[in-house]
């Protein structure tokens, strides 16, 4: 068993060394941290907006004039977060590469409207804002990665317009930037002149057809689901950052499934996706952190009898209930802890499944599409998740049980080991004072 | 002053153990400086600070900000996956002196 978790531990930490150092996954996920807080902010307004019973207190204008007056908050931010992410990524990827980052976010930000269509029916001179959401994420993604290394690269081939000593270096910055800037655009009007005389007409259309839908769809699907959310568990069951892993590669499409439903639930519509950014941050972290351990923390409560769980308890158990269970991790500790490994990978599968079928049969409202901080409360983040719906949390108190119910053998047998081993050590010391005594008494 | 800085992924599991090594430090009365980022700020942080100590759950992330750290001068360990699930303040706080002070 040591042997075989060494060779797995070989085979995971150098992906994760890979992956989380890759130059491209780092830009990606620090993109999405830059759109993070307006993401957030929009969410917030889009669950005051659909406060719960509002539309039976107020009268039917009334709620319309309210939600309509809250309405920019989030269509300025959550509906056009792709704008922010490529932002986020060209800024980033060009601080990578120690130029001037700021330029690596505009030109990525450039390229991208460069690429978009512009126009809406007949109207010419609008850029629709579907194409700045969800529907651009993958494009989006793409043309930032490919702006910032052109800009680069144009930058490293010192095409520049070189200022003499002693003009300010805001101008000779700004001159600095003109030559890489004006080719790496210019290479993407070309592109979309090129695909404009193609049947996919625009970029936009060609990234979604081949890319964006046929990922999304698989991302979508509970088999794929359930390989991520086993991925993430067995990286932390190396004491390794399972998100920080396997979330660099699932964000994308799972924003982009949550912005989709977004999109219906404030249309009014009906909810396209069941796994989205938000069922998982939902229903797999907001319960206690990964693993949802907040059901071991009260299974400690009930059932822990050493000394060693019980003071994990309540190191973990405050934590826990923010999500954060690295003192559970690393204290239980469930790191390379063969006798927890059965509930740390089935656990989770399980609630994946419940969670899934209860959205599908429509027991649970799919989740709406907002993004609720990933250290909100169980029960509270259940309910804002699901757009302000009971069912949410008491899906997750469903859930809870559920794992509590499956940890239960396991989390008995390791705490019984601690106790017969405390036990033991206070036998062992009261032996070793007696011996003490006898040595002295002679 | 002594500055060390911690970081994990998001710097929330390691703000936990900021607490515990600050109410330690006090106690032996040594005036330190002690904070948590997210593994996004981490490299800036780094500049501000004497010692970088990296929440194991984050530990591939040492290859990349050892490079950093050597041009700054400043030494980087990962936290002992026991003391992080202990939050263990003084045992990490012991240890980041007598790293600081090996240098």
């Amino acid at each position: 068993m040591n042997k075989f978790m060494d060779i797995l531990e070989n085979i995971l930490l150098p992906i994760a060394d890979k992956l989380n150092n890759n130059r491209y996954l780092t830009a990606l996920r620090d993109g999405f941290m830059v759109a993070l807080p307006l993401i957030i902010f929009g969410s917030i307004f889009v669950v005051i907006a659909n406060f719960p019973f509002l539309d039976r207190l107020i009268s039917e204008d009334a709620y319309k004039a309210y939600q309509d007056a809250l309405g920019p908050a989030s269509s300025a931010t959550l509906s056009i977060m792709g704008l922010f992410v490529i932002i986020g990524i060209g800024y980033k990827l060009t601080q990578y590469y120690k130029l001037e980052a700021i330029y690596g976010g505009v030109v990525a930000l450039a390229s991208f409207l460069i690429l978009t269509p512009q126009v809406l029916g007949e109207t010419t001179g609008v850029i629709p804002t579907f194409a700045l959401g969800a529907q651009g994420m993958f494009v989006g993604i793409i043309t930032a990665f490919v702006s910032a290394e052109l800009y680069r690269f144009f930058v490293q081939k010192n095409w520049i317009i070189k200022m003499p000593p002693g003009v300010p270096s805001a101008v000779s910055k700004s001159f600095s930037a003109l030559i890489p800037v004006t080719l790496t655009l210019t290479s993407f009007l070309i592109v979309r002149i090129l695909f404009s005389v193609t049947s996919f007409d625009t970029v936009q259309n060609f990234v979604y057809t081949i890319i964006q839908e046929p990922l999304t769809k698989l991302g979508s699907g509970l088999p794929a689901t359930i390989v991520a959310v086993l991925l993430i568990q067995l990286f932390w069951f190396f004491g390794l950052h399972g998100q920080i892993v396997v979330n660099s590669v699932f964000d994308p499409i799972w924003y982009t499934l949550n912005d989709q439903n977004l999109k219906a639930f404030q249309a009014g519509q009906e909810l396209p996706n069941i796994v989205t950014k938000q069922f998982i941050d939902s229903f797999l972290v907001g319960m206690g952190g990964t693993g949802m351990t907040l059901g071991v923390v009260l299974l400690i409560f009930l059932i822990g009898k050493s000394r060693q769980t019980k003071e994990l308890g309540k190191l973990g158990g405050p934590a826990g209930i923010f999500n954060v269970n690295e003192p559970m991790i690393f204290g239980l500790p469930i790191v390379m802890n063969p006798l927890v490994l059965i509930p740390w990978l089935l656990a989770p599968v399980v609630i994946t499944l419940i969670t899934y079928f209860s959205m599908a049969t429509g027991l649970v409202p799919k989740p709406a599409g907002v993004i609720v901080p990933w250290t909100t409360p169980i029960i509270i983040n259940g309910f804002l998740a699901t757009g302000n719906s009971w069912q949410g949390g008491a899906l997750q108190l469903v859930n809870l049980l559920v794992v509590m119910g499956i940890w239960w053998p396991f989390l008995k047998i390791l705490d019984k080991n601690y106790y017969e081993n405390e036990k033991g050590a206070v036998k062992t010391n009261i032996a070793t004072q007696d011996e003490t005594i006898n040595i002295s008494g002679k | 002053m002594k500055k060390i800085l911690l970081a994990c992924s998001s710097g929330m599991s390691t703000s936990l153990l900021v607490s515990k090594m600050e109410e330690y430090a006090k106690s032996v009365g040594d005036e330190i400086k002690i904070w948590a980022v997210g593994q996004d700020q981490a490299q800036s942080e780094m500049e501000k600070a004497d010692i970088l100590l990296i929440g194991p759950q984050m530990r591939f992330m040492k290859k990349r900000l050892a490079k950093f750290a050597e041009d700054l001068k400043i030494p980087v360990d990962v936290i002992d996956p026991v003391a992080y699930g202990r939050v263990d303040g003084e045992g990490v706080y012991r240890k980041a002196i007598q790293l600081m002070e090996g240098k």
